[in-house]
């Protein structure tokens, strides 16, 4: 009847949005950039090769993965990359590149592709693989004994010997400026250089959309409250550590983080609430590391318990109405 | 007077720029005309005529006894072709009368009322003759939306010129250039009815609308209402709370807060019917898209082939193209251009090769939320998405499919392109086979 129509049918609707996971990703990769320079300027070749090292294995493990499990790559979604400069940015300039390229392996590989692949993680895959380090710690000091002759000397820096400050912030030590602290100061994980450039990164995603204000403001918020209540000080605590990468881009991860508002808010409170147990009662690294672990099997629960209602289940008084409702 | 709105939606391109600025054309004859025996939510209409019969225009060729139906008109003048299952826009084959159109037309005599002097039985009377439905999208008959159960009050009457979809100016046309038609059957809705206030809704993109209405509205129990302009804006739950603060409840209808909502178009279907006694067998059509010769908007006689709409409106630039029936967020894309315009039919979408995708290839969901917050039922459809793509009705029920609107914006948003309102229309069924098992 209509000779040579060539038309096109989908399910409705017809229109969509030009955002897609990827550009989401690359956009959370182009964030981290500026504290990634910062890192850069202050460890040199140590961090470019850390950075690298995290970068190759993220790829190599996931092209890996998904041929062992028969599912097409999925590099174009960026996530790999993500989660590997994610996992650098957690480590010290120093470590040994073949611990980062092992906690790049589990992240990547165990805790998202094994999982079902990005979408499926219940736990952040950077995180995860960080954190397995220290859980397999024996294993990796018997690693370490035998491979020592691998470890590269890439130049003296002085600034990789001192101590850090979240170290310094623990023994009582005499704290560095917080002007210092808060733009630039080389000490500890590669992510934990510069607060501010964080923030630049940060306020990035939220101009883009990709992340919000509930999660970050309720782990900051509490871990004031807390500090201010144990006597310590609040600002050394915000400036100090991971806890701004782990606030603004970790405990944000879309996957891993509670779909309903109160739940972000509850989970931003309970991470705050478990980072100040770590370092004030407990050891004192990777303890926001571990609170968003903890908090991220939490999820699900949560996010039934803080379920909103769906429109019209609100009960509100209506003025008019007759008979019995 | 402006208003607040609702919560979530979302602002999606408008582009109305295609034919916002054309007046509303008569389009031509075409050589046949099918009128699908079922053009409304309800039960399909019986044939009065047999094939060989001569039919005029206006006349009345389908009717049936059930309380929600709508009888239908031969649009034109002509010959029964045919009685016989053809095709129509929702995919399904549909009985419908085939009539092959007169060159000389014919139509029965239209009166010429006092629409003043109406009286609610005959409005009703008028409204259920004329085959009047829902000319916004939803095609639900007229005559039972206006005699709500007698123990719901209703107080409030909403007029829809919100025109939320994309692309589509139908609406906005008939607010410019039948301004006095549209009161008129504003009021004689407010009489039917028995309420006093009835508001006209526009959303701000079409200033041009709200001045002419204000210029022309002298009745100050009309009030017209300026609307922000979000997707969905028009949709009729968000409409009521937009502009009386009031949630319809689940599964509930607009009733039951006090209010009624109707289409401006179907205004003014209903001024007509009451005054000349004309039945709806026509009715204003956009024909728009980046893919469309010359856009415009036509006052089409229902029933007309698709095809002859499009020729009419230069044919299609490029292919492959999507026709879709309807706007782009809600509307059918069309496999076969021989489907007929029917009443509940407000626009024709012709999108150009880069826009005109299939199904697309979609991800897992990464729980970016943007679903959740732009979802003006205050749904999950994320999780929506996900327990209906596994098949798993029972969980897809506990996130509240059944209210889902399927305006389509969390599809919209997705990253993962997920075709979460497909998702939903698959469950939807399935949770209603389950919901009536537990009744059993």
């Amino acid at each position: 009847m209509n000779e040579k129509k060539k038309l096109v049918v989908s399910s409705a609707p017809h229109l969509r949005d030009e955002g897609t996971v990827g550009k989401a990703m690359r956009d959370v990769f182009v964030a981290l950039i500026p504290v990634s320079l910062v890192s850069i300027y202050f460890f040199q070749w140590y961090a470019v090769f850390l950075i690298g090292v995290c970068l190759v294995t993220a790829v190599l493990t996931e092209i890996l993965f998904r041929k062992m499990l028969k599912k097409e790559p999925t590099l174009h979604d960026w996530s790999a990359l993500v989660t590997g400069l994610f996992v650098a940015l957690l480590f010290p300039a120093t470590t040994p590149w073949w611990k980062a390229a092992i906690a790049t392996f589990i992240g990547v590989g165990v805790a998202k592709e094994l999982m079902g692949g990005l979408g499926r993680n219940r736990f952040n895959p950077a995180l995860f693989g960080r954190v397995s380090l220290i859980i397999l710690a024996p294993i990796i000091a018997f690693v370490d004994q035998q491979f020592s002759a691998l470890y590269l000397n890439l130049g003296r820096i002085d600034v990789i010997t001192q101590a850090t400050p979240l170290a310094m912030l623990h023994q009582g030590m005499e704290m560095p400026g917080y002007g210092e602290l808060f733009f630039a100061f080389p000490g500890g994980a590669l992510g934990e250089t510069s607060p501010f450039f964080l923030l630049v990164g940060a306020a990035y995603l939220f101009y883009k959309g990709h992340i919000g204000w509930r999660i970050p403001v309720s782990i900051l918020g509490t871990v004031v409250v807390l500090t201010f209540f144990l006597g310590e000080n609040p600002l050394h605590h915000l400036l100090v550590g991971s806890l701004a990468l782990g606030a603004f881009f970790m405990a944000t991860d879309w996957v891993t983080s509670p779909f309903t508002n109160k739940g972000k808010v509850i989970f931003g409170i309970a991470i705050g609430f478990l980072v100040i147990l770590f370092r004030v009662g407990l050891a004192p690294t990777e303890g926001v590391a571990f609170a968003i672990l903890i908090m991220n099997g939490f999820v699900p629960m949560i996010e039934n318990m803080t379920a909103r209602a769906q429109f019209g289940k609100v009960r509100k008084a209506v003025p008019v109405s007759s008979g019995e409702n | 007077m402006e208003v607040k709105t609702f919560l979530g939606g979302l602002n999606v391109p408008h582009y109305k720029s295609f034919s916002e600025k054309q007046p509303i054309k008569v389009a031509s004859l075409p050589e046949e005309i099918i009128i699908p025996l079922s053009q409304h939510i309800g039960a399909p209409c019986q044939p009065l005529v047999k094939v060989g019969d001569r039919v005029k225009a206006g006349q009345k060729i389908g009717e049936a006894e059930s309380f929600v139906c709508a009888p239908v008109h031969a649009s034109l003048s002509g010959k029964v072709k045919a009685i016989e299952k053809r095709p129509i826009h929702s995919g399904q084959m549909v009985e419908c009368i085939v009539i092959e159109v007169d060159d000389h037309q014919e139509s029965v005599d239209y009166a010429d009322n006092d629409v003043e002097k109406a009286s609610p039985e005959e409005i009703i009377n008028a409204v259920k003759e004329a085959g009047i439905v829902g000319m916004g999208g939803a095609a639900f008959p007229t005559v039972v939306k206006i005699q709500p159960p007698p123990d719901k009050k209703v107080d409030a009457l909403i007029l829809n010129g919100c025109e939320c979809e994309p692309y589509l100016t139908c609406d906005h046309r008939i607010m410019l250039e039948k301004t006095e038609e549209l009161l008129k059957g504003t009021k004689l809705l407010q009489k039917v009815l028995g309420v006093e206030k009835a508001y006209i809704a526009v959303e701000d993109n079409k200033p041009d609308a709200i001045n002419a209405l204000k210029e022309k509205n002298d009745d100050p129990n009309i009030i017209i209402m300026k609307t922000p302009t979000k997707y969905p804006q028009g949709a009729e739950k968000q409409l009521i709370k937009a502009i009386l603060d009031r949630e319809v409840p689940p599964g509930g209808l607009p009733f039951e807060v006090g209010a009624l909502v109707q289409n401006v178009g179907t205004a003014v279907a209903v001024y007509e019917a009451v005054r000349f006694q004309k039945p709806l067998i026509e009715r204003v059509v956009t024909v728009t898209g980046q893919n469309i010769a010359q856009p415009g908007n036509l006052l089409v006689k229902i029933g007309t082939p698709l095809e002859h709409l499009l020729n009419e409106c230069g044919g299609i630039k490029e292919e492959p193209a999507k026709v879709v029936m309807g706007g782009p967020m809600t509307g059918v894309a069309q496999s076969d251009l021989s489907v007929p315009v029917v009443k509940g039919i407000t626009g024709i979408t012709v999108l150009p090769p880069k826009m005109a995708f299939g199904e697309l290839e979609y991800s897992e969901c990464v729980r970016c939320c943007k679903c959740v917050d732009s979802c003006p039922m205050l749904l999950y459809p994320n999780q929506i998405s996900i327990y209906g793509e596994a098949g798993l009705y029972q969980e897809a029920e506990k996130w509240n499919t059944m209210d889902c609107i399927e305006c389509g914006i969390c599809a919209y948003v997705c990253p993962s392109q997920r075709p979460i309102v497909k998702f939903v229309q698959q469950a939807k069924p399935q949770i209603q086979k389950l919901q009536n098992s537990r009744k059993e």
